[in-house]
């Protein structure tokens, strides 16, 4: 592949040649990839990896076809056979936006690049940290600390015109505690890492001590009791909860062919208070879920999906974007060459209101501050996410640390129940985890928000 | 072959070596929304290598099977970093024969699954039109070969097939899903079965039946009792159980479950979804029991873990994967459950699981697809309902097994097996 590289241009624009359809195009991918795992006192796993391979999409008729492969020394055979194969398919009409062509070639910054990080370095540097976690304290059972980075090359080309190189790197880390007394094990854990170089990674010893710390503390915490309460989520729960509860209805393709979510989710519409404005940006500088282009070689942008309280956008692919006759706005993403790209969000999350979190709490008579996320699940109206942990709120004071927290509920009515939203912003970090659908999965998406609180909502549990 | 290829290269300086390869061609068909979508061909290729310098073990992968020297270079590169081996590659073992490919498959093309898959959905639409259909159709053929330094050397050629069927109805807000899929090693498959059994699952939703609050009686389905078995499947991990953060760490030989509960790993059903006849460590695999009349019986090694705690790798790969799950048939016909049920709830599907603490048994769940069981009957579908408790106290209050058992496989399922239906004396309800 290395040899080929400079003429990529010519390869993939004669092997779209052989394309009988009415649009066409070829994704290839060359990822490099290291890892270092430590479970408990022990190097669990150490190594690296190269994955090669590419995607071919035809559409014909409103029909698709896909070839997919490792094997890169025939191009033509795969265009051939995605074309037969959207012909077996076709059958109506396509739908399918116009884009402008775009050529350009993308290089990645780094910082401190990991490629360049010798792998004796990775392994000294997660050692340190897992050490700090098995020494914290007599309660540390065991530990998990995982490493890894990732280097993609992406060429995409259709038969439009388009033609982008791209660079994707990715280094994350997630140092976890496992701590026992008797029968109860509980984890605490933080994740980093950067898109832009090794340096996400350094200095993250308070990071791992704070892990250890946190399952420490979880293991003498009671389970939270299953409840109605008024909930205040910091803001990576609240990301977590933006792009579930809400995110994953905005995406098109569970719209753009279904009339009765066409009434549900109707522009104009009010979803939430006055002041709740939710946003997907692609462009977000430093975003985790930021390109320039998406896998459909269409810019990306700033979406909003609520403002005001009312719903005023959706994200799109190409498709999904010519059947409900709005505007691309580049979100069409593929998690790698194995799959074609779907409608995903970017970075989502609620804009900064302009409450105090001291104000948001003072009034609360018996309620719960749900932080971090272990992570979310969505069926279109219903959502469950889970808090890392949290504290239980008492006559306006946060009180004791409680875990199990699990927020459940109906996005229609959770959304308008969300009554105030913090004057602060924050991120989730970067992590080995991201976003799932159908059976993509991780995709790697931003989550933010402010400090915002949820009246009403369900929190499971033991009675 | 290029596994032999590589065990040879790379010995000129690893003391162990083995490396494991993938060749695999898929053919699938997709429908979403009452029409077909895509359909995909896929060709993948994989390689994996381990070895083992001065004692310590070094592994790499790759797609590109041009790339023998860079995958052997990059694993003997790991290596020089990599943690002791614990353990000594397996030598050559004779296999117990397997049924894991069906020629039958082979001829099997995209025109006749698109056939397949629109009959499904015509099924689903006749009986309720409103509902926005699909189905998805997926043949693989594979080969995996194994070598190692050891002279063992294995090659197994399989097909998988998985069917589903399902779809989506909506009703004012509320947004109903309900599906049946299966996956297994051969063609003869019941599509009509799937596609009646996704409508039955949409027909008992008709009505919503409002649910209190409380501590009740339930049911899970063949495909609902993952609730209970996840924590199980975690929990014998042999990894975790050596770290200590299996909370069956010391309980072997111990009662854990009710009496009436037996779960056998088989690895030898007949075109079963994970069948196969060895690990992707060259370990021969073998029936292993987990829980016999409620007692646990065995965890689950790879080699190094095996090694590390000092006892025998019991087949399941380096990721110490279970096969396929045979729970043991009860004595009641699960109608006879059901109508000895007063008040109580019917389980298939979660949102959310796995997300609270599994391993520790400890779940806490949206109940996805659920239905109220009044006065023996099944009354309807429950929404906004979280069910909560601790997996192995439930295994505990397991109250009665149903006769009948499913199979539960395809694409989604974590745990596939041969199920029945598994009554919860108690379990906390939280409704909205």
């Amino acid at each position: 592949m290395k040899q080929g590289m400079v003429h990529m241009r010519d390869q993939l624009s004669q092997a779209l040649k052989m394309q009988d359809v009415e649009y066409a195009d070829i994704r290839l991918e060359d990822k490099t990839n290291t890892w270092v795992n430590f479970r408990g006192p022990d190097l669990d796993a150490i190594g690296s990896g190269r994955t090669v391979g590419g995607i071919v999409r035809a559409l014909y008729k409103g029909g698709w076809g896909y070839a997919t492969f490792n094997d890169l020394s025939d191009l033509p055979r795969q265009v051939r056979e995605a074309c037969q194969t959207a012909k077996l398919v076709g059958t109506g009409t396509t739908y399918f936006s116009r884009v402008e062509p775009v050529v350009d070639v993308l290089k990645a910054q780094m910082v401190k690049d990991f490629r360049q990080v010798p792998l004796a370095e990775k392994k000294a540097l997660v050692e340190e940290y897992n050490r700090i976690i098995l020494g914290f304290h007599k309660n540390i059972q065991t530990s998990s600390v995982r490493y890894a980075d990732s280097f993609k090359q992406i060429w995409f080309a259709n038969s439009e015109g388009t033609y982008i190189e791209d660079e994707v790197p990715d280094v994350n880390l997630m140092t976890a505690a496992i701590a026992r007394e008797g029968d109860i094990v509980q984890n605490g854990f933080e994740t980093g890492g950067a898109i832009d170089g090794f340096q996400g990674v350094e200095n993250f010893h308070d990071k791992a001590r704070f892990a250890a710390q946190k399952a420490v503390e979880l293991v003498k915490a009671p389970p939270v009791t299953g409840a109605k309460y008024t909930v205040v989520t910091d803001p990576i729960l609240t990301g977590v909860f933006t792009h579930e509860a809400f995110g994953h209805l905005s995406e098109s393709d569970f719209v753009y062919e279904n009339p009765r979510m066409q009434e549900i989710m109707v522009l104009g519409k009010r979803f939430g208070v006055q002041n709740l404005n939710i946003i997907d940006d692609g462009t977000l500088p430093g975003g985790l879920g930021t390109h320039m282009y998406d896998n459909e070689g269409v810019p990306t942008r700033q979406n909003y999906l609520i403002k005001d309280g009312i719903l005023v956008g959706r994200l799109h692919s190409r498709e999904t974007a010519a059947k409900m006759k709005e505007q691309v706005s580049g979100n069409a993403r593929s998690v790698h060459f194995q799959h074609p790209p779907i409608v995903r969000m970017t970075n989502t999350y609620i804009d900064q209101g302009t409450v105090a979190f001291e104000d948001m709490i003072k009034d609360i008579k018996l309620g719960v501050y749900a932080i971090k996320a272990i992570g979310g699940e969505t069926a279109m109206e219903m959502f469950t996410f889970s808090a890392a942990y949290g504290y239980m709120i008492r006559d306006g004071q946060v009180a004791e640390l409680v875990r199990d927290v699990v927020l459940t509920g109906n996005v229609f009515n959770t959304l308008m129940n969300i009554d105030q939203i913090g004057n602060d912003l924050g991120w989730e970090p970067n992590g080995p985890g991201g976003c799932g659908k159908n059976d993509q999965h991780p995709l790697r998406v931003g989550l933010g928000g402010p400090h915002i609180r949820i009246q009403n909502c369900v929190v499971g549990g033991q009675q | 072959m290029i596994v032999k290829q590589i065990v040879e290269k790379a010995l000129s300086r690893a003391q162990a070596v083995q490396a494991v390869m993938l060749t695999q061609e898929t053919s699938s068909v997709d429908f979403e929304n009452d029409r077909l979508k895509s359909a995909e061909s896929s060709q993948r290729t994989q390689i994996d290598v381990k070895v083992i310098v001065d004692g310590k073990v070094g592994v790499s992968s790759t797609t590109d099977p041009q790339d023998v020297d860079g995958v052997v270079n990059r694993a003997l590169e790991a290596a020089e970093f990599g943690s002791p081996a614990h353990f000594e590659l397996p030598d050559a073992q004779s296999l117990d024969p397997v049924k894991i490919f069906d020629p039958a498959l082979l001829p099997l093309e995209k025109p006749e699954m698109i056939r397949m898959g629109q009959q499904m959905m015509e099924m689903v639409k006749s009986y309720n039109p409103e509902i926005l259909a699909g189905a998805a159709i997926n043949k693989t053929i594979y080969k995996v070969e194994y070598a190692n330094s050891r002279g063992a050397v294995y090659a197994a050629d399989h097909t998988d097939f998985n069917v589903g069927a399902g779809g989506q109805l909506v009703r004012g807000t509320d947004i109903l899903f309900a599906s049946q899929s299966m996956g297994q090693k051969k063609r003869a498959v019941d599509t009509e079965e799937i596609a009646a059994q996704a409508i039955e699952y949409f027909r008992m939703a008709e009505r919503i039946a409002p649910l209190e609050s409380g501590e009740m009686p339930v049911i899970f389905t063949p495909r609902g009792f993952i609730a209970l078995l996840l924590s199980l499947g975690l929990a014998v991990d042999g990894k975790s159980v050596h770290l200590g953060a299996s909370p069956l760490r010391d309980k072997l030989g111990q009662q854990i479950a009710s009496p009436s509960l037996t779960i056998v790993d088989d690895p030898f059903v007949e075109y079963g979804p994970r069948t196969g006849a060895f690990d992707n460590e060259g370990v021969a695999r073998k029936v292993t029991p987990l829980v016999e009349k409620g007692v646990l019986r065995s965890f689950i090694y790879d080699l190094d873990t095996a090694g590390r705690a000092g006892t025998a790798p019991t087949g399941h790969g380096s990721n110490r994967s279970l096969t396929n799950l045979v729970i043991s048939p009860g004595d009641i016909p699960y109608e006879t459950m059901l109508r000895s049920t007063q008040s109580g709830l019917l389980v298939h599907e979660y949102l959310g699981l796995g997300q609270g603490n599994p391993i520790n048994g400890e779940f806490s769940v949206n109940v996805f697809l659920g239905y109220k069981i009044e006065n023996g009957e099944l009354v309807g579908r429950v929404k906004d309902v979280m069910l909560a408790g601790n997996a192995f106290d439930a295994l505990k209050d397991i109250v009665a097994i149903s006769k009948e058992r499913e199979w539960v496989s395809g694409p989604w399922v974590y745990f596939p097996g041969l199920m029945p239906y598994i009554k919860v004396g108690k379990l906390s309800v939280t409704a909205k």
